[in-house]
């Protein structure tokens, strides 16, 4: 049977519903950033303008972009080899981890960032006073539940014990199978954590306030507080932006070669 | 494994453990489970009734949604760069919360909301003097509904992106065999495609009941605190300008702990049961 | 000192009998003079934070204007927190402090609350990014300063504060108040309101908002404080507020929804109860919205925020000027500037400093005349009441 070649109409259906629910929200918000703020009335760009002529929304930008890309370097790092090592050896530490997972949420933020920094202080500068470094940390930890569970759906579509054991007895060693033969099998996993991580980075608020950093979240409170017009502008620029990162981010996991199952289609 | 369990030791456990023990202290240092006791009285036994039922409401709807939605981007027929827009656009509706949220939504749904003034003016009716059927109050986006109708919007994404590699392993194969032996839509649906995906639903939904438990600026930015939710009241506590009581808010941290404990408890043999479906 | 000498004996017999050789000795030297050095370097550094400290006078009278400028701009640099720039007209007061005497100011955290600042005062204790000075409601100014939190420092003009104003300790001074008031967009509400008891009408369906809950902000705990005084409760009985509040919320004129710059310029929170210097700016802010700021007939609430500085603040220099400039007529005006009644705006009237345009920019003082301040014990009671009352009868 030769696969289905036009879109069938149910998809379409709930497609549309998709796009209607969050379309809409976007294209009101967008609507009164084109207001003028002196006679709230259509039509100007110059809420636009004032976004982007704001010296903080570069700078602060351009820090919470290094954060979020060091956040998901960390994260993967930290998370593949041990949820490759728990579905491979440790199914029974599954529960566990998850159970983990779920941490993140219970701690609220605000009662993390404080237990955090009562216990960091000590630390040098270097790591505790620069972004860079604790709030990269914590950012982990916030991601770790996320990229978890993405990971933890990806491991168990495909079928590790048997990559592995196909790896090893034509030679490879662990990082050769983990690097060139698991790796590229998770990628729409590690790929969905990682979008996950980002926009995390892009969004949270009460940590980087309390702990005194000026993020790119930090800047857009901030403008939602003071500045009526502006804010949805920039709430809609931030949005763009984000989403351009993501799909730079596809692109480069796409380039580095298609996964080997195909999956529905 | 040990890199892990030391990072999340140091970053996640110890200030975790602060929250814990700090519950069952009072202001002055001394040890007390008053504060835990607290929890079962009003109004925090509302707002984990309310946490909760919101939650498992934007679980629920927000899974089956989001599973409905990513299947029809990802299956056979639908062209590629769909899917790569759905998840990218998800990845950060996923992170879309907060006031930015809230305003959005009321600038849709508020009273001179853009959805609102449209069914005024071009059908003529009123949504706010409406009244949905099943509830005994006129329809409000400042209220549990509208809570739960503006969380989806973080929650579907969130369903998207945790789902869709369970969806590319629903292998074709399986789709082209079954209709191969006659079976309908639903039928393959029922025996093969739903419990094939049942553990990877669950952990996922899991995962949006923790996402919506925890969530605090979007409902703080929509109602101002006058549906009680715990992160909400804890907020209170730890934020404001008015009450101040660090250890009833860890209690109340600790009482969440409590709940999504339990739900963990309850989801492993679950997941036991059900991934035997799948071997 | 004996112990000293004994050790110097005791080190040239080793040194005789064991017959060191000079490259053990100088080995043994320099780990010691390290050793000494890195000891000593907390030390020295302690020391030298504790002189500077122990310098920083408590009485602004004590020392001259000049020297105080002078030692502020060695420092270099002053921290603040949870200063909005619309908010009392603080952007102006931060770039012009900045640029009479050079010092710039970092502003972290303008949306901070005021248990945040408390907060930020603990856990950033000895980090230079610590804030250097506050502005805190009288209920955290008073739990700071007990614990500890601030340091004493009385300003040139502490003496004219009014007393119900400041901190007899020193640990803080009230610095401008203002009181509850409508905001009223008229381009959507035709009738402006007069009174609480005019809220409850009809016509202002869906249209009344609060600046948060009274459960975190305070300017919502001094809305239901207005109602309460407005309706038969008073500074010590806030519950007829609560429950006047509950009546709104059935009659359906009141929207749970925090009044933020974008409701307010939307038009979705038509009448917001807010403090007067606010929706005063509002007005300025979104001229489309033509909002008018209306001082309830049937009640005038008002409340004072407090100036406190960081007991270990990173600058404490720069924070007492700071403190000095906000005391003086140019901060003082400042802050009548942005709409607010500073703490000694009456001594200000009796010696004729202020500028008619500014009084004119007010709502008239008559409306203020009957103005009612809570004391902190009246405070806390209300807190408590609120606290189990109002979701109870208000929220869900």
């Amino acid at each position: 049977m030769t696969p289905r070649r036009f879109i069938s109409p149910t998809a379409v259906l709930w497609l549309l519903i998709g796009a209607a629910y969050f379309l809409v929200p976007l294209i009101a918000t967008f609507l009164f950033s084109l207001k003028n703020d002196q006679t709230a009335k259509c039509c100007t760009l110059a809420n636009y303008s004032g976004v982007f002529d704001d010296p903080e929304f570069w700078k602060t930008i351009r820090l919470s972009f290094v954060i979020a890309l060091e956040t998901i370097a960390f994260t993967l790092a930290l998370l593949v080899p041990t949820v490759y090592w728990v579905h491979l050896k440790l199914p029974r530490l599954r529960p566990v981890i998850g159970f983990l997972a779920l941490v993140p949420f219970v701690v609220a933020p605000i009662i993390l960032v404080v237990g955090l920094l009562d216990l960091y202080r000590g630390t040098p500068t270097w790591f505790y006073a620069e972004p860079y470094g604790f709030l990269a940390a914590t950012y982990v930890i916030l991601a770790f539940p996320y990229m978890y569970f993405s990971l933890d759906t990806g491991f168990r579509a495909i079928d590790v014990h048997t990559l592995t054991e196909a790896s090893q007895s034509l030679g490879a060693g662990w990082l050769t199978t983990l690097f060139r033969v698991i790796l590229p099998n998770i990628k729409a996993a590690a790929l969905g954590g990682s979008f996950l991580t980002l926009a995390i980075v892009m969004g949270e608020f009460t940590i980087a306030s309390l702990a005194q950093f000026k993020t790119f979240p930090v800047h857009i409170q901030y403008v939602s507080q003071n500045k009526a017009y502006q804010a949805a502008a920039l709430t809609l620029v931030a949005f763009g932006i984000t989403w351009a990162a993501m799909l730079a981010l596809l692109a480069v996991g796409r380039g580095r070669g298609a996964p080997t199952t195909q999956g529905a289609r | 494994m040990l890199p892990f369990l030391a990072y999340t030791t140091a970053f996640l456990l110890l200030p975790a453990g602060t929250v814990i023990v700090g519950a069952f202290q009072t202001q002055d240092g001394g040890w007390s489970i008053d504060n835990i006791q607290k929890l079962f009285e009003e109004p925090y036994r509302t707002a984990f009734k309310n946490s909760i039922e919101v939650s498992v409401v934007t679980a629920l709807v927000g899974g089956a949604l989001g599973v409905a939605i990513a299947y029809a981007a990802i299956r056979d027929g639908t062209p590629r760069w769909i899917r790569g827009m759905l998840t990218t656009f998800s990845g950060v509706a996923a992170n879309f919360a907060g006031i930015p949220l809230a305003f959005a939504f009321i600038a849709t749904l508020g009273t001179i909301g853009i959805v609102t003034s449209f069914l005024q003016n071009v059908f003529g009716f009123s949504l706010y003097d409406w009244t949905p059927p099943g509830s005994d109050t006129t329809f409000s986006l400042f209220s549990k509904t509208g809570i739960e109708i503006v969380y989806l919007y973080f929650q579907i994404p969130l369903m998207i992106l945790v789902i869709a590699p369970a969806i590319d392993g629903l292998r074709r194969e399986w789709r082209e065999a079954a209709s191969s032996l006659g079976a309908s839509s639903w039928q393959f649906w029922r025996y093969v495609g739903f419990p094939i995906l049942f553990p990877s639903l669950l952990s996922a939904m899991v995962l949006l009941f923790g996402n919506s438990f925890a969530a605090y600026a979007t409902a703080y930015g929509l109602t101002a605190g006058g549906i009680g939710l715990v992160p909400i009241v804890i907020g209170f506590f730890i934020g404001g300008d008015v009450l101040d009581d660090p250890h009833l808010a860890q209690a109340l941290a600790f009482g969440m702990f409590v709940v999504l404990g339990l739900m963990m408890l309850a989801y492993i043999p679950l997941q036991r049961v059900s991934s035997r479906w799948v071997r | 000192m004996e112990e000293f000498q004994e050790q110097e004996y005791e080190f040239l017999r080793r040194l005789e009998e064991e017959r060191l050789d000079r490259r053990s000795l100088l080995r043994r030297g320099l780990v010691a003079g390290a050793g000494l050095t890195i000891l000593s370097m907390p030390a020295g550094a302690l020391a030298a934070r504790k002189a500077a400290l122990a310098d920083a006078p408590m009485r602004g009278g004590a020392i001259k204007l000049s020297e105080l400028v002078k030692e502020a701009k060695k420092e270099g640099r002053l921290n603040t927190i949870a200063l909005p720039p619309n908010w009392a007209n603080y952007g102006e007061i931060i770039r012009t402090f900045t640029r009479k005497y050079g010092i710039p100011i970092t502003s972290a955290d303008p949306d901070a609350s005021s248990a945040a600042e408390n907060t930020a005062v603990r856990s950033l204790k000895g980090d230079p990014r610590a804030p250097d000075v506050l502005d805190v409601s009288p209920t955290f100014a008073i739990a700071g300063a007990n614990e500890g939190l601030y340091a004493k420092y009385f300003t040139r003009n502490f003496k004219k504060v009014p007393r119900a104003m400041k901190d007899g300790r020193g640990f803080w001074v009230g610095d401008y108040w203002g009181v509850v008031s409508f905001g009223v967009n008229t381009a959507v509400v035709s009738t402006v309101p007069r009174s609480w008891k005019d809220l409850l009408k009809s016509e202002y369906r869906n249209k009344v908002a609060l600046n948060g809950s009274p459960l975190t902000s305070g300017s919502a705990v001094a809305g239901v404080y207005s109602a309460a005084i407005a309706n038969g409760g008073g500074l010590n009985d806030i519950n007829p507020g609560i429950d006047f509040f509950a009546q709104l919320k059935a009659a359906g004129n009141f929207i749970p929804v925090q009044a933020t710059p974008q409701t307010i310029a939307s038009g979705q929170t038509p009448i917001t109860i807010d403090w007067d210097y606010l929706n005063i700016a509002y007005a300025k802010e979104f001229p489309a919205a033509k909002i008018r700021t209306v001082i309830p007939s049937d009640a005038v609430y008002g409340a004072h925020y407090c100036q406190a500085i960081n007991a270990t603040a990173p600058h404490p220099w720069a924070a007492r000027l700071w403190q000095e400039f906000l005391y003086s007529d140019q901060g003082q005006l400042l802050w009548l500037k942005g709409y607010s009644h500073p703490a000694l705006f009456t001594d200000m009237v009796a010696r004729k400093v202020v500028p008619k345009a500014l009084i004119a920019a007010l709502p008239a003082a008559s409306a203020y005349s009957k103005v009612k301040f809570a004391s902190v014990g009246q405070l806390n009671k209300a807190r408590a009441a609120i606290a189990t009352e109002w979701p109870k009868k208000v929220g869900a």
